[in-house]
């Protein structure tokens, strides 16, 4: 998923002057830079910092980011880097202006980071995908996943089909999302991170 | 998509991914989508080119007096911006000494304060982070520095 073909028309646009590219850049990577700051447990205006200085450090990049395909890893790793400064700083008005503690280096952890990356990747390919079906499919998948889980029989009532067309329309729109071009482009790396509730249900 | 998932997957999946986005809240994306309002801005940039924090041996040297002071300097190619961190302000000298104006970004608004014949400045109190400055003369010097985090 490396050359994503999605992501890099959206930073040549960006790059360019379209405010719509960029905003779809934000939509897409704001749950990446979220769940690091989560990572790090920072509070709510350290993540506003946080976000606010990768933002502003990727509108300066923009034009010059040599590989746009490469941008989560950019944000990812520079996300990391803002959380590890936040989080020094804080430690050392604590304390006086120890070393870095040892605690700290596992947030540096690359196999971690990459596989937030994967992850985030994931996830934007399959809100994508999701966002492509047809309303009558969001529909039916939203209730389908929401927490706590709704009937066949209210499902049946609200959408206004048969409970025994549910199952076989289940079916349909999932097989529409497998084939979706969002859905294309994911490679075995995104495809090996666990699904967390994703076992087989019973 | 490969051969992967089978359909309770690929719904577990989606779920997941519906949900981190759901854990975001919408002022940390609009904090991103605010910061293209700086996305080509005409003026010369300035790189930081001296940070005394990431200088170590200087501040091992110096920390019985000094440690406490944070010096920076920016450089463009027609000019540089240095800046102190003296008890809670900021105090600056743009060199070669020229007059102006300095306008003091943050990411919620626009501060201005005037610049002396001898290219002193004084920004009090210190602007909140992260900020930037802009210095502006008036035969039509415009100079932007980076992001600045005290």
């Amino acid at each position: 998923m490396r050359d994503d073909p999605t992501v890099v028309a959206l930073v040549t646009r960006a790059a360019g002057s379209d405010p719509g590219a960029w905003n779809e850049i934000v939509e897409r990577y704001a749950p990446l830079l979220w769940s690091i700051c989560t990572r790090f447990q920072l509070s709510t205006s350290d993540r506003e910092d946080v976000a606010q200085n990768v933002w502003l450090l990727l509108v300066e990049q923009l034009g010059r980011l040599r590989e746009p395909a490469a941008l989560p890893g950019w944000l990812a790793t520079t996300t990391h880097r803002e959380c590890l400064r936040v989080v020094t700083a804080a430690r050392k008005s604590e304390q006086g202006g120890t070393r870095q503690d040892d605690a700290l280096l596992q947030f540096a952890d690359d196999t971690v980071i990459e596989e937030e990356i994967l992850m985030a990747e994931r996830n934007a390919a399959l809100r994508a995908a999701f966002a492509e079906l047809p309303p009558r499919c969001q529909q039916l998948l939203a209730m389908l996943l929401s927490d706590p889980p709704h009937s066949y029989a209210a499902i049946s009532a609200t959408l206004d089909i048969p409970i025994g067309s549910i199952g076989p329309q289940r079916a349909r729109c999932l097989e529409r999302m497998r084939r979706s071009t969002a859905l294309a482009t994911l490679g075995e790396g995104e495809m090996k991170i666990d699904i967390p509730g994703g076992e087989r249900r019973a | 998509m490969r051969e992967g998932w089978d359909d309770e997957q690929l719904l577990a999946a989606l779920r997941e991914s519906l949900t981190a986005r759901e854990a975001v809240p919408s002022w940390f994306v609009e904090t991103g989508k605010n910061a293209y309002a700086w996305h080509n801005i005409d003026a010369e940039l300035a790189q930081l080119t001296y940070d005394s924090s990431h200088d170590r041996n200087r501040a091992a040297v110096m920390r019985s007096e000094a440690a406490s002071i944070r010096a920076l300097t920016f450089t463009s190619a027609r000019l540089s911006i240095e800046l102190e961190v003296i008890e809670g302000r900021l105090l600056g000298q743009i060199i070669p000494p020229q007059a102006g104006t300095l306008e003091t970004h943050t990411t919620t608004g626009v501060t201005t304060s005037p610049i002396d014949e001898i290219g002193a400045f004084v920004v009090d109190p210190k602007p909140a982070s992260p900020f930037r400055l802009r210095f502006r003369a008036a035969d039509g010097t415009d100079v932007l520095t980076g992001w600045i985090t005290l």
